[in-house]
């Protein structure tokens, strides 16, 4: 089922709207009902919806496919791309594959490294990176040319994202690479997971500065905690990642049933906080293995019902 | 059977370790098993002459050097001891354990050898021995 | 210089179970400088060699010879009698070395004794690092004197990337984060502007994707 040609995301953004996006990890294997069940979780209450790409350099059903899986049920995906994995001339081949498959929007990542996944002795590829990967696109779509210079019998219109920590090192240098990546053509960017407000607010303070929140949709991450023990792991074990001893402490008093309740209302509280900010044009909701989790919350943040095309 | 196995050792020693220069113990019967070799400095001793020590049918190699902060030459015995841990590792690889090769300073001389001699009598013998007699090079 | 290490001995040993008679053929230059396969390693390899087979009762043969560079014809020619007098050449140069053997002397049985790894610099004593993957194009002045090809795990020409964190790698505590050094340099050297522009898709060209490499000085050629 192809999609009649424009992207909701971007209708919603530049029409002004908050946008909300939540994120579908695809099945280790061929089983397409597990991509199923997870787009009938998320339909209806999100804009659009990311499918990764081999993530955390772990082999997964590819996020073309899933994509197109989450189009048969009506579901408007958001394609990621790691530059990990494929070359120049794969990449740009799964771009056009994926434009004419009815796909939209693509998230241009450099991706984990292969060393952190499910089969580090693979090589891997980093031919070019995740700013020449947005910059190759933009070409695509605005001059309808490939990275040769080679007119294309067809181009890719495609709403065009990237990733942006703001909670990796250097803090300084994140806002000169954010401009990087808008001066690269970048459409929208969704950022890492906050639970650190005061480093977010600061990061979108830089950007405001910089006259970056005019020229970009910032939509910033969020995962809601289900016990301590997650708080813990993406406090030690997850690259890039802040969370601040006033959230452990608050996941550590307590267990089961009531810390999926807390983890929920730390989510609602950092998203109303979000939502005060300028510059913040939507959420990226990242429920990892927790699909089910994203209505109940989009609907307690009083961002339902979504628009509808 | 055969007689009872009597561990023979090399020890390779620093000059400035023992008074006049000359490697000693206290235990008159564990010396009668004990070839010595006087060197300028325990950071002299390769990694060659602590296996070439084994080939020429040592059951157990020692390095003595001076104690901590004592080395004439600074750091000649902190050298000396990592260049033992080094070919102890080997010795492993090749499977012959490095448990027979150990580094002491002077001073723990006599526990050290009391202690390499009990290892060497519940590991055995050289493996290599014979070979090493046949292969004189 | 290359950098190398000597391979396990168990590996050594699979390698040359085969053979009675064995040429134990060290390099005077890079890999003697990073311990792996200079004259004292050839010696102390020989020796480690025959324990290791001692071990099981079997007898094997070394002979030791150490030539300036095993990649330049002048230096291994003088390998020649001793390869000739052995079943296989256990080579511990780099591999650029064990194939100019292998080149030079046909008929004989060449044998790698060390895993060779990078192009690096001893950054203190006992540590080599690797600094340079001979990408062919350098732009070494763009990113202050540190190469994001070789020492961002990524080889990002717009680093960092989101899992840099205090200065480190996402790969392994042990490696810096390229782009920290980079960043860091650059603004000590007031030259930060460097990274503001969009640096694009690198040219592989002249690396290695691009096929094996030569270089031809027709000057030197009579």
């Amino acid at each position: 089922m192809k999609s009649d040609g424009a992207s909701k995301l971007k209708s919603v953004l530049t029409g002004g709207g908050f946008a909300v996006t939540a994120e579908c990890g695809p099945p280790r294997g061929a089983n397409a009902e597990i991509v199923h069940k997870k787009g009938e979780w998320l339909k209806g209450c999100v804009d659009a919806v990311n499918v990764t790409d081999n993530q955390t350099a772990v082999v997964r059903m590819s996020s073309l496919a899933a994509c197109l899986h989450l189009l048969e049920l009506g579901i408007e995906p958001v394609m990621q791309m790691v530059t990990r994995d494929r070359n120049r001339i794969a990449l740009q081949s799964d771009v056009i594959g994926a434009y004419s498959l009815g796909i939209r929007n693509m998230l241009c990542l450099s991706g984990d490294h292969q060393s952190l996944g499910s089969q580090p002795e693979a090589s891997n590829v980093f031919d070019i990176d995740s700013v020449n990967l947005v910059h190759a696109v933009r070409v695509m779509r605005d001059e309808g040319k490939d990275m040769s210079g080679f007119a294309l019998n067809g181009a890719p219109d495609m709403f065009i994202g990237a990733a942006e920590n703001p909670f990796a090192d250097p803090l300084s240098y994140r806002v000169v690479r954010l401009a990087k990546k808008i001066a690269a053509g970048v459409d929208f960017i969704q950022t890492q997971c906050v639970y650190d407000l005061p480093r977010f607010k600061e990061w979108m303070r830089m950007a405001r500065e910089e006259g970056l929140t005019e020229k970009v949709y910032i939509m910033a991450g969020i995962t809601p905690l289900k016990s301590a023990k997650m708080a813990q792991f993406m406090a030690t074990k997850v690259a890039g990642m802040d969370v601040p001893e006033a959230v452990i402490k608050r996941m550590s008093g307590v267990t089961g049933p009531a810390a999926l309740e807390e983890g929920q209302k730390i989510a609602l509280e950092t998203i109303a906080e979000l939502r005060t900010i300028p510059g913040v044009r939507g959420i990226h909701i990242m429920a990892i293995e927790a699909e089910e989790q994203v209505p109940e919350l989009v609907k307690a943040a009083g961002l339902l019902p979504r628009p509808v095309k | 059977m055969g007689s009872k196995f009597e561990p023979k050792i090399h020890v390779f020693y620093c000059v400035n370790a023992f008074d006049q220069g000359v490697f000693s113990t206290h235990d008159s019967k564990n010396a009668a098993r004990i070839q010595s070799v006087k060197m300028p400095c325990s950071s002299t001793i390769k990694d060659i002459f602590m296996l070439k020590a084994f080939e020429c049918s040592a059951d157990g190699v020692m390095v003595v050097g001076c104690p901590a902060g004592k080395c004439k030459r600074v750091d000649g015995n902190v050298r000396a001891a990592k260049r033992v841990a080094w070919v102890q590792k080997l010795l492993d690889e090749i499977g012959m354990s490095g448990k027979r090769l150990v580094y002491t300073a002077s001073g723990e001389t006599d526990a050290a050898l009391t202690l390499l001699l009990k290892g060497l009598v519940e590991l055995g013998p050289n493996p290599v021995k014979p070979i090493a007699q046949a292969n004189p090079e | 210089m290359i950098v190398a290490k000597q391979k396990p001995i168990a590996e050594l040993k699979e390698m040359l179970r085969p053979y009675q008679k064995v040429l134990i053929l060290g390099c005077g230059t890079c890999v003697k400088t990073c311990f792996a396969g200079g004259e004292d390693e050839a010696a102390t390899l020989s020796v480690a060699l025959r324990l290791a087979f001692g071990q099981e009762g079997k007898s094997i043969k070394t002979e030791e010879l150490t030539v300036e560079r095993q990649c330049e014809d002048a230096f291994i020619q003088e390998a020649a009698q001793a390869v000739t007098r052995n079943e296989a050449v256990l080579s511990l140069a780099c591999g650029a070395g064990v194939q100019a053997m292998a080149r030079r002397f046909g008929k004989a049985v060449l044998l790698p004794g060390v895993n060779t790894t990078f192009i690096g610099v001893l950054e203190k004593p006992g540590l080599f690092t690797e600094e340079c993957s001979g990408c062919g194009d350098c732009e070494l002045d763009t990113f202050g004197g540190i190469c994001p090809v070789t020492r961002c795990s990524k080889r990002l020409m717009n680093g960092p990337c989101g899992g840099s964190k205090n200065g480190k790698c996402e790969v392994s505590p042990d490696i810096d984060c390229a782009w920290q050094l980079i960043i860091d340099r650059l603004t000590a050297l007031g030259q930060l502007e460097n990274l503001k522009r969009y640096i694009p898709a690198k040219d592989w060209r002249p690396s290695l994707a691009g096929g094996p490499r030569r270089l031809l000085r027709e000057d030197h050629v009579i």
